[in-house]
């Protein structure tokens, strides 16, 4: 396993960044070896992506020394790490769309200019690298935008190990990957390993952390708190580690039981349905899909990538049409109106949360406050004249529930991490009081305290009435948050399972089209 | 012309791997092909004279200067991030006042000494522009415009009206070598050039920066060093365009480059180029700039005053750019319902 008494093949000591006021990073302290898979851990904020960027030669640091295998190295660009031998992955999966497949993953690779004939040799590497990912059938001449996020996603790791790399480092690269795709990168990452090469990895998942990592180093607040060998660490205390709270550790027992009280208080009263799925046809050879969504329910949906319930969620609130079929949405005096249109599901009171927020739904330039309060005005106007002062009562009362840690709702939401962002971009939907709320796997990249909160204030909107239904690609993520599992698989909807009766194995079961809970699915 | 956009998916005769990156490759020129064409046809059915040898050299040197300077800002609108290059009309009109004022009076008039003091002064200039965005960060827009000002003011303030000599091949340059038109010579030279240079790995990181800076960035491309490049092969065709120019009017003129600025942006758009950037090639301003000589050239045949022309060309850069929008949307559309 890791050869700690080996040389290690890079030392990070004292590394400081801070931007502005803020420091990122307090004198950081790293060590990897070859031959070892490294994981760093940390909350949102920890410091690990400012790590990694200075790593990857795309942030300079203010102080501090890195020694890659025996001298002390200053990275001056992407360029200078990825000579030296580390190749990263990005959090953001960073293509170009408009070009192909084999110019994404070669970009970068020559000088601003290069000559000599290289296609062939691009061709072989490119195929073998998509090879070694799972990706055996993509096309290299079809144009990027045309992947799904998976495919792109893993077209980034591709551009990663097609270089001369003795480090790869992933940050956050699984987040869009089914649990099939993650595993074949993980068989590709042992591998690696076992020719001598280096990894260092960061995710939120803990499950993959435990179960690659030889060694994991845990940071907080910008300072390395602890490193220990993965056989010696549990869930637990990696938890207290991240958050220097013992007590911490506890939350997931307390997240699992809330719901199936709350589920059960649902189902006895019967609420009404305020959202009915009729005989929805998502693709040629499905089968077609009926289900009711009831006020104060909250309806997982679950899935391998790509098997329907990504186009399921964009026929609920009127961004596809479907094959056949049709979505109601009730009223509560028992009449129902079709949703036809994005706009028109908005009227009917279906919101709907994207799935990337970078692209589809954030301002990046804007302040906190205008991304919050862009769906308001439109109630919140008279003549065209906004009417402010309610619309910041209104921020105020968000920010204090779900807890928003801001400098000033006047700063630009791209400076907020990824779990504030993402409880913004909840907030402007949740301001408008839904009557359904779609969210498409809004908890990626999140860190565990935000993604507690963010359960709670899922639950008090559901207790409120809301019908929630929530498509995340983390099985313990739904049994956690839902009271029921929807599971699509091949375009058709195959199991509806109660939470409280079911298990981590029943819903992978049916995502891989095992039928046997099939009964009651259609209803 | 749908067929030609869509093309690449379907099998044909012409489905050899090669034909098929070069068509892809080229794709977003479709439309102003054949537009060209169709005005090109037009053209020829409404003026007689159109097609005969004398208006052919005529014509092809009155085109020269807008193809030259449309491909000029082609290059900038590539690099993305709101690139652009104002100055590419009064730098070439400047050239006019450089060698009829300084050259010439000075002795300089051979080729082979002309010729290289312009590529270079192009490269120069073309690299101001480049520090200015890439390095100081200025807004393209902003730091062009301050150039275009420049050069307009420098050129109007050496030589307030025509005057001036040229040398003598400069003016031969727009005539005939034959029957072949020179300056069909002048373009020739320059595609050669061309594809010597997007043979290798300069256009894919080009339209890597263009298409996702953050992209090109991490995976390794020096955008700025990048950018300097492209302004600079950018003043550099703005110049030769300038050349051309010179010999087209034969003498030196600080008033006759600014509307060239106009020109090249308009024929960029008709060109099928994303003013976004990342997306087009050095042929689709070549084409663009075509496409608007031939319209002009049916304007001009109906009688159509100057003032109207403007009207018209405005017109033409509205359209043009909603047309770019709307086969690019159709594009996506048709791919996207395929998959």
């Amino acid at each position: 396993m890791s050869s700690v008494d080996e040389a290690s093949r890079l030392v990070i000591e004292g590394l400081s960044r801070s931007f502005g006021e803020t420091r990122a990073l307090n004198s950081a302290t790293l060590r990897v070896c070859p031959s070892e898979i490294h994981s760093l851990v940390g909350e949102n904020g920890s410091g690990k992506s400012t790590l990694i960027k200075i790593l990857s030669g795309v942030l300079r640091p203010d102080s501090g020394t890195l020694i890659w295998e025996g001298e002390v190295k200053q990275l001056t660009s992407p360029r200078s790490a990825q000579g030296m031998g580390v190749a990263t992955v990005f959090q953001e999966t960073l293509i170009v769309p408009e070009m192909t497949v084999r110019d994404n993953i070669y970009l970068g690779t020559d000088r601003l200019f290069r000559y000599g004939h290289r296609k062939g040799e691009e061709i072989a590497g490119a195929r073998q690298a998509l090879t070694d990912l799972g990706l055996d059938g993509l096309d290299l001449d079809q144009p990027m935008w045309t992947l799904s996020l998976a495919e792109r996603q893993l077209t980034t790791v591709a551009r990663a190990i097609i270089r001369p790399w003795r480090l790869l480092v992933l940050d956050e690269a699984t987040s869009a990957l089914d649990a099939q795709q993650r595993d074949r990168l993980f068989d590709y990452l042992r591998l690696a390993r076992s020719q001598g090469k280096s990894i260092l990895f960061t995710s939120h998942r803990m499950d993959e952390v435990l179960g690659l990592a030889d060694r994991i180093t845990v940071l907080r607040q910008g300072a390395t708190v602890a490193t220990m060998g993965a056989s010696e660490a549990s869930r637990r205390g990696i938890l207290g580690h991240m958050s220097g709270r013992e007590a911490h550790a506890d939350a997931d027992v307390v997240a699992e039981t809330t719901p199936r009280h709350n589920g059960e208080q649902q189902h006895s009263s019967q609420p009404r349905p305020v959202l009915r799925v009729e005989e929805l046809t998502l693709r040629a050879a499905a089968k077609p899909i009926s289900v009711d969504v009831r006020a104060g329910e909250i309806l997982g949906l679950a899935g391998l990538e790509g098997q329907g319930q990504v186009g399921f969620v964009e026929c609920l609130c009127g961004l596809r049409r479907p094959v056949d079929g049709r979505v109601l949405a009730l009223g509560d005096g028992g009449q129902s109106h079709t949703v036809r249109s994005y706009r028109g599901a908005n009227r009917l009171g279906i919101r709907y949360v994207p799935r990337d927020r970078r692209y589809e739904g954030l301002f990046g330039p804007l302040s906190v406050f205008d991304n919050f309060a862009i769906t308001l005005w439109s109630d919140l106007s008279r003549f065209g004249l906004l009417k402010r002062r309610q619309a910041r009562k209104s921020f105020a009362a968000f920010a204090a529930s779900s807890r928003l840690v801001s400098a000033s709702p006047r700063r630009p939401i791209s400076i907020l991490s990824g779990g504030n962002q993402q409880k913004v971009l909840l907030g402007r939907w949740i301001a408008m009081r839904p009557r359904v709320l779609v969210v498409n796997d809004p908890l990626r990249g999140v860190d565990h305290n935000t993604k507690e909160e963010l359960y709670g204030l899922f639950r008090r909107l559901a207790d409120d009435g809301v019908a929630i239904i929530f498509l995340s690609t983390e099985i313990a993520e739904l049994l956690t948050l839902t009271d029921q599992i929807a599971v699509f698989h091949e375009g058709s909807l195959v199991a509806v399972l109660p939470t409280e009766m079911s298990s981590d194995t029943d819903v992978v079961a049916a995502m891989f089209g095992d039928d046997k809970r099939h009964g009651g699915a259609d209803d | 012309m749908t067929s030609l956009v869509s093309g690449q998916a379907r099998p044909s005769a012409l489905s050899t791997p090669a034909v098929r990156q070069i068509l892809r490759r080229n794709s977003y020129a479709a439309v102003p092909l054949a537009l060209l064409i169709v005005l090109f046809v037009v053209n020829a059915a409404v003026q007689p004279q159109f097609l005969a040898q004398q208006n052919w050299a005529t014509s092809m040197s009155v085109l020269c200067p807008t193809v030259l300077t449309a491909m000029a800002v082609t290059l900038p609108v590539l690099s993305g991030n709101g690139g652009i290059d104002l100055s590419v009309g009064p730098l070439a009109g400047f050239m006019s006042v450089l060698i009829s004022t300084v050259l010439v009076p000075a002795g300089i008039t051979s080729p082979l000494t002309v010729i290289p003091i312009v590529v270079v002064f192009g490269l120069l200039s073309g690299a101001i522009n480049g520090l200015l965005v890439a390095y100081v960060r200025l807004p393209a827009i902003i730091a062009t415009l301050g150039m275009y000002l420049f050069y307009d003011g420098l050129g109007t303030e050496v030589l307030p009206q025509a005057g001036g000599s040229v040398p003598v091949w400069l003016v031969k340059l727009n005539g005939s070598v034959g029957p072949i038109p020179a300056v069909w010579v002048v373009f020739a030279v320059i595609a050669l050039l061309w594809t010597l240079v997007s043979r290798g790995s300069y256009m894919r990181n080009l339209l890597a920066v263009g298409g996702d800076e953050r992209a090109a960035y991490t995976a390794g491309v020096n955008v700025a060093r990048l950018r300097l490049v492209t302004y600079s092969f950018g003043g550099l065709l703005a110049c030769l365009g300038g050349l051309m120019l010179t010999g087209l009017i034969q003498g030196g003129d600080g008033t006759v480059g600014p509307p060239y600025t106009i020109s090249a942006i308009t024929a960029v758009a008709l060109g099928g180029i994303s003013l976004a950037g990342g997306r087009g090639g050095l042929l689709g301003g070549a084409l663009g700039g075509g496409v608007l000589f031939l319209i002009q050239e049916l304007l001009t045949d109906a009688h159509v005053s100057v003032y109207q022309v403007s009207v018209v060309d405005g017109i033409i850069l509205i359209g043009a750019l909603a047309l770019n929008g709307t086969v690019e949307h159709l594009r996506r559309r048709s791919s996207a319902s395929r998959r």
